[in-house]
């Protein structure tokens, strides 16, 4: 088999074999085992697909959220209580901002907090608050379909892995290297060469993060799919008050 | 490392004064609600009673703590932590006097008038962090497994999420004005003149801004969450001593929090014309800035004292329409007026009877739809 998907496919296993285990059920199962065998899946995973940034300040940084963000998230998907579950996303979301912050987007980061953590979460918590603390049922406390949704969470992530390859740190090396030759090549194509190959992430000015060029690029190069964002949302909120049901009609 | 050394006294500075400053407010608080009701108000403890704050903190950190038994303690005891922790991360991008100039000593930046410098999305973030104290209130309300908690969270959670709306909003105007949502920025563009500060433009966005951030901190007039009449305590009624102490601290925090955003985005930050301007430069100056500065949010917290003991509180529906019918559409309404304003290049300063108009407008409104509404009603039938 070739050794490469084989990198991919053991930690993809191990990490999907950590969550299974991790599931709440009814059988008591050491929680120990599960996370073992997350921690060397992750490893596995890292030691493939890590790049550096040169600062090892960034660096710590970066480990420290995505290490956050990954273990709260596993905790998410494997609580036994709902109002914990959304307590974990909550801090996934927090993370994610400061990864987000270390990629110079702080608006970006700012904006998931108060969405994401600011209203939707809660929205969450009011609702489960509405459940009691200590009574759900049995029912309520394990998942319906353990074994289909591992297996396709991991047939997902390996798809997302194997795309996020092709950009890679050894292409994105061989990408510096051509920009690299190019700059001996001639000067103006050294201002046209790419800094980062990922097409996902290629920074179209010069001084991409702030908030003014942030503006600029929604509302100049991406206002068709502004607009069409803002408009779909606009539907959706007048269909929502249209089905809501009047107070005359008997509910809230 | 010089920089760090700076940062980390700045944050110590920032801690302490304001930790400090929330025990005396709740002595000023305690006076001036004594003053309000004919009372003398706490007088035992030192001179005017000036070392109660001392003893109160005494008392809380020597009271026992209790943590019932039928409560999720993790949560529990976290609750109160978020409820600091997230007002006291908001100050990192507040301005506390004259940013440009660094208090020096011996040729070291000692102090910077800011923990943060230069963060592009000031407002943005402060908004970002203060959204996420809800958090403390409801998980205060669930983990307490108490049914006048829970309400008293629930009330919370939809009251805080509901009045983020406008207070966003309302800021919108300015940011629109001024060009920046950094509040240094947004403080050294007033600086000018007394003219120019930002309370003659949006008079409107003011009142909103203000009223729904004394909302998002659950004071009085919008104290539902903990109103002792219907729900013991609310969300605090199972904490004790250090506990309860955290969640107050975190409600004056946000006051103090509040009081700050209200001098700096609508009155000028540290500016007052003749004694601290931009270009004014007697020895000394640096502290009149700050001392200035320290006026102002010292009398927004004054105000937001004496509001306590004359408005009412709200009802629950009150309140909610109050957010939803009236302070989102205004807000609404005002940042097209500022739109068009800066679009067709008017002068500013129709921006004044503009916001007049549309607050005279909603005032008609609301009257009409009032009426409306009461010759619309069965008539009671009488015995």
């Amino acid at each position: 088999m070739n050794p490469e998907i084989l990198q991919l496919l053991v930690p993809l296993i191990l990490g999907a074999g950590a969550i299974g285990w991790l599931m709440p059920s009814n059988r008591k199962k050491p929680r120990i085992v599960g996370v073992i065998l997350g921690v060397v899946a992750i490893f596995l995973l890292v030691g493939r697909a890590r790049g550096t940034s040169g600062s090892l300040e960034t660096d710590v940084m970066f480990d420290l959220f995505a290490g956050i963000t990954l273990a709260s998230a596993g905790m998410m998907i494997t609580a036994r209580n709902p109002a914990y579950s959304a307590l974990w996303f909550a801090l996934v979301t927090l993370s994610l901002c400061g990864l987000f912050f270390l990629q110079s987007a702080p608006f970006l980061a700012a904006a998931s907090v108060i969405v994401y953590a600011g209203a939707i979460i809660v929205t969450f918590m009011f609702v489960l608050m509405l459940a009691s603390q200590s009574g759900a049922g049995g029912y309520d406390q394990r998942p319906q379909h353990p074994l289909l949704a591992t297996v396709t969470a991991t047939l997902l992530l390996g798809a997302v892995i194997v795309a996020l390859n092709a950009w890679g740190p050894d292409k994105l090396a061989a990408e510096k290297a051509k920009a690299a030759d190019a700059v001996v090549e001639t000067n103006v194509a050294r201002k046209k060469a790419p800094l980062v190959s990922n097409p996902l992430s290629k920074p179209l000015n010069e001084d991409f993060g702030t908030l003014h060029q942030l503006g600029r690029s929604l509302f100049g190069d991406y206002l068709f799919a502004v607009e069409l964002a803002g408009t779909l949302l606009l539907v959706a909120t007048i269909g929502a008050i249209a089905i809501a049901p009047r107070r005359s009609q008997g509910t809230l | 490392m010089a920089e760090l050394i700076t940062t980390v006294i700045t944050i110590a500075v920032v801690l302490g004064g304001t930790l400090g400053a929330c025990s005396y407010l709740i002595y000023v608080e305690r006076k001036l609600s004594a003053f309000m009701q004919d009372r003398v108000g706490p007088n035992r403890v030192g001179p005017y009673g000036l070392f109660q704050p001392l003893a109160d903190g005494l008392k809380f950190l020597l009271k026992e703590d209790i943590i019932p038994d039928h409560v999720d303690k993790v949560m529990f005891l976290i609750a109160p932590t978020i409820s600091v922790f997230t007002t006291l991360l908001a100050f990192s991008v507040v301005p506390f006097g004259d940013v440009a100039a660094d208090l020096e000593i011996g040729g070291y930046k000692a102090l910077r008038f800011i923990i943060a410098p230069g963060i592009d999305i000031g407002i943005v973030f402060i908004f970002a962090v203060t959204s996420l104290a809800v958090y403390g209130v409801i998980l205060g309300g669930w983990a307490s497994n108490n049914k006048y908690s829970a309400l008293g969270s629930l009330r919370a959670s939809a009251q805080v999420v509901s009045y983020e709306i406008p207070l966003g909003m309302s800021v919108l105007g300015i940011a629109l004005m001024t060009g920046s949502l950094n509040l240094e920025t947004i403080l050294l563009k007033q600086a000018v003149s007394i003219l120019d500060w930002n309370i003659w433009y949006q008079p409107l966005a003011c009142l909103i801004f203000f009223t729904a951030a004394l909302a998002e901190s659950n004071r009085m007039p919008f104290d539902l969450p903990e109103c002792e009449q219907e729900l013991v305590g609310g969300y605090h009624t199972e904490y004790s001593a250090l506990k309860f102490a955290l969640f107050f601290l975190g409600e004056y925090t946000h006051v103090i929090t509040v009081s700050f955003l209200t001098a700096i985005l609508f009155f000028g930050g540290w500016h007052f014309p003749g004694i601290a301007e931009v270009n004014s430069a007697y020895p000394g100056v640096t502290f009149v800035k700050l001392a200035v500065l320290m006026a102002k949010v010292l009398s927004v917290v004054i105000f937001i004292m004496l509001l306590r003991w004359t408005i009412p509180r709200f009802r629950f529906d009150q309140l909610m329409g109050l957010a939803w019918k009236v302070m989102i559409p205004l807000s609404l309404v005002n940042v097209v007026a500022v739109m068009t304003i800066k679009q067709f290049q008017f002068s500013l300063w129709w921006l004044l009877p503009i916001s007049a108009a549309m607050f005279g407008a909603a005032g008609a409104i609301g009257v009409a739809a009032k009426q409306a509404e009461l010759n619309s009603r069965e008539p009671v039938a009488s015995h």
